[in-house]
């Protein structure tokens, strides 16, 4: 024991209690406790003395009584807001603090002109009321700014400058600014009053909602988004309890625009302390980058996730678990979730909370358009085709398409296909098809794969704003395009070289006329013989795509290259 | 939820706000960051506190809950006559005074009485009830040990791996032997004893951390 290495040496066993496992000093002294039964004992003591242990034993074991009650303890209502970050509300001596005076008994107060009705609700920046109007006799919502912003000078500037901001946009589905107040020793602002419940407050007490509730919402929503983002204007909290639905028409209202900063600036960055829920952050946002308006189509794909599931798409017990997993993870499949949903719907959404802004939709005008067209075609699927953006996993279906031709392609599935076949070669002859296979089969091919797969992907690519993009094929789809990239000689250079682009940009490039091109395409389609007949005709010059397996094998070498 | 809760509150004017709101209001009034980690941290190990010592006197979950709510709501509110004063103390040790106060006096009080009130004035019962009984004193004074104890071991089983935790928790709170534990757990006696004393220290440590900061 005291022999010249001094394997028993106190500070060695002081090792063990404290170091890291992976020191070269721990590893020594662990294997010295191996073989010596009596530092084992003394390793014991030193961690705590005999007593140490009772205590520890005492205050730890528990009776039965203790278990039931330890188990009780997971599931009660105070559990989960001991801890949480996203919840930020006010109480009744604060707002009185606020408020004058009120001139009716039955009123809360008063401000300014305003008579306070009551309490409407509370957030990160401040706290909500019913008030009316004295002056013009109407009711008004009134937002606060909370006391501790309303003490921070850069808050005050930023409540008041994008309030007014905010009060420029003027549109059916965002709520009207009335009045800014930013002078006074409590800056607040007036609103239209929506009578109604929050998105929030509709998916606590119902769950879920039903499809064509849901894409309206999300619809009048994004078209609301879109008016902002016309001026310049970035909502950065998108977030159900900002998405007002007025009662009896249900139509939908976003409010709070751009209030999110004065928050910010006073308190985040700051002391560390989160106002509001981050569960609709975007990962730019989370990560504390810059924010644009592409930022608020993440947050909208997150409101539509919540809206197909009842609940947020990204969650952890703490805020900044949250955060990790905006900026980390994928969140759990739409469809895994809640079935009933459409995979149409799984992919657009999957568009909007693209990781990278570049990667998502290009704008809320477009998810407008889209969610309209979806609303349309879920309403009368006869009549509206979905449109070609929403179309999930092409590349899978494929096969299942072909085989639908033979049977009788339904009108959606040709659009599709001559979508894809006829845009790039929109100012070209149909014969240069056969030339176009030839160039491909004479290809060297560093991977060597087999012609006829890359040409009938090659098809495919070549769709126009590709709904098959990294977000969900991840670097698979990346090394695809860049090997088809490599060989499809007809693309614009320039677009070949950008090496990250999603696969939909980098092929479709966005100067391409689409609109003049739709109209071709639909022209085409009200000649339905005549688009059937091109369609054949294309797919006989189409290469026998099977080296030695039936019909499917296309499919498989799809599902191996693209599945994530 | 908590909006029609709010709203209830302030047109009966009847002072019980909900959790997320006592704590927010708290966020937002306390000046230093550092209290406001004391108030999550004292919220952490008494709420459970009280709902198990209210358990225990025979309440049922739902009335335990209304317990833990009062305490919280309460002290909450108390707060705000602590910022007032000038020659305040160290936060977090008027946080637990107050609260051993309040919940001592709330929980004997609901042993003389039927429970579903709800709402009621928490001032006017400290008032009625100065002398809380021995033995609740006792149990509550041992129930926070022990809760110091939990909180802590929840934060040590959080950093270190499930092996680790159970080797410990085998060996020292259930009292197999160490042998034994090592067979449980496939891995060597001697790491049984690194493992147990690692927590046991880890845990201690904690433990008194907490203790010196809120005394």
């Amino acid at each position: 024991m005291n022999g010249p290495l001094r394997p028993c040496d106190e500070q060695r066993l002081q090792t063990l209690l404290t170091a890291e496992e992976d020191t070269a000093e721990y590893r020594a002294a662990a294997e010295h406790l191996e073989s010596c039964a009596v530092c084992r004992e003394r390793l014991s003591d030193l961690a705590g003395e005999p007593c140490a242990w009772d205590e520890a034993r005492g205050m730890l074991a528990g009776d039965e009584t203790d278990a039931q009650i330890q188990q009780e303890e997971t599931a009660r209502p105070w559990q989960r807001f001991l801890s949480s970050s996203d919840t930020n509300a006010w109480t009744e001596s604060m707002v009185r603090q606020l408020l004058s005076p009120p001139s009716h008994p039955e009123m809360l107060g008063r401000l300014g002109r305003y008579e306070i009705e009551r309490w409407l609700g509370a957030g990160g920046m401040g706290v909500v009321f019913k008030g009316f109007d004295t002056e013009l006799n109407r009711p008004v919502a009134i937002k606060v700014l909370a006391p501790h912003l309303a003490g921070n000078g850069a808050a005050r500037q930023r409540f008041a400058r994008e309030a007014r901001a905010a009060a420029a946009v003027v549109h059916e589905h965002v709520v009207a600014i009335h009045d800014v107040e930013s002078d006074s020793a409590t800056p607040y602002l007036v609103m239209h009053y929506v009578a109604g419940e929050s998105l929030q407050t509709r998916l606590d007490r119902q769950g879920p909602l039903e499809l064509c509730e849901i894409l309206r919402i999300a619809h009048q929503t994004a078209s609301g988004l879109a008016a902002a983002h016309a001026q310049g204007l970035v909502h950065r909290d998108v977030k159900p309890s900002n998405i007002l639905l007025e009662q009896g028409v249900d139509r939908a209202l976003l409010t709070d625009f751009g209030l999110a900063r004065a928050a910010d600036d006073a308190s985040l960055t700051h002391t560390g302390y989160l106002p509001g829920t981050p569960h609709y952050m975007s990962p730019e946002q989370a990560r504390g980058e810059p924010v644009d308006a592409r930022g608020d189509l993440f947050s909208l794909g997150s409101v539509i996730y919540a809206m197909c599931t009842g609940r947020p798409p990204f969650r952890a017990d703490t805020g900044f678990g949250i955060l990790r997993r905006i900026t980390d993870t994928e969140p759990r499949a739409l469809r895994e979730v809640n079935p009933a949903i459409p995979a149409w719907l799984e992919t657009l959404v999957a568009r909007l909370h693209a990781k990278r802004p570049a990667d998502r939709l290009s704008s809320a005008d477009d998810a407008a358009g889209l969610l309209e067209k979806c609303l349309a075609h879920v309403q009368q699927p006869n009549v509206v085709p979905l449109p070609d953006a929403c179309r999930p996993r092409p590349l899978r279906r494929w096969a299942t398409r072909r085989r639908a031709l033979t049977i009788g392609t339904p009108l959606v599935g040709l659009t599709l296909v001559v979508l894809a076949v006829l845009y790039p070669w929109m100012d070209r002859t149909p014969t240069d098809f056969g030339t176009r296979d030839k160039a491909h089969s004479q290809t060297d091919l560093p991977g060597a794969v087999p012609s006829e797969v890359v040409s009938r992907q090659g098809l495919s690519q070549l769709r126009p704003a590709h709904p098959v993009s990294s977000m969900d094929k991840g670097t698979h789809a990346e090394e695809v395009k860049d090997s088809l990239n490599g060989q499809n000689t007809t693309l614009p250079s320039a677009d070949r070289d950008k090496p990250n682009e999603a696969l939909g940009p980098a092929i479709s490039p966005s100067d391409l006329d689409w609109d003049s091109a739709a109209r071709e395409v639909e022209s085409l389609i009200r000649d339905s013989e005549s688009l059937r007949a091109a369609v054949e005709r294309l797919w006989q010059q189409q290469p026998a795509p099977q080296t030695s397996a039936g019909d499917d094998t296309p499919a498989d070498i799809e599902d191996q290259e693209l599945s994530p | 939820m908590s909006r029609i809760r709010v709203s209830r509150l302030v047109v009966r004017l009847r002072p019980m706000p909900s959790l997320p709101d006592t704590r927010a209001s708290l966020i937002v009034r306390l000046p230093d960051a550092d209290d406001r980690t004391a108030w999550d941290e004292f919220a952490q190990v008494y709420a459970p506190l009280v709902y198990r010592l209210a358990r225990r006197q025979g309440l049922q979950p739902a009335d335990a809950d209304d317990v833990v709510q009062e305490v919280l709501s309460a002290v909450a509110r108390s707060v705000d006559a602590w910022l007032a004063r000038s020659d305040r103390g160290p936060f977090r040790a008027w946080l637990l005074r107050i609260a051993r106060n309040t919940a001592l006096n709330l929980l004997t009080r609901r042993l003389h009485q039927t429970v579903g009130a709800g709402g009621s004035d928490v001032a006017r019962r400290l008032a009625q009830h100065a002398e809380p009984e021995t033995d609740t004193t006792d149990e509550l004074d041992w129930e926070y040990r022990r809760q110091v104890f939990r909180w802590a071991a929840d934060r040590v089983r959080s950093v270190v791996t499930s092996t680790t935790w159970r080797a410990f928790w085998l060996s020292s709170v259930e009292q197999f032997s160490a042998e034994e534990a090592a067979g449980e757990l496939e891995i060597s006696v001697a790491s049984v004893y690194i493992a147990r004393s690692r927590v046991l220290a880890r845990l201690r440590k904690l433990v008194q951390q907490f203790e010196e900061a809120h005394s």
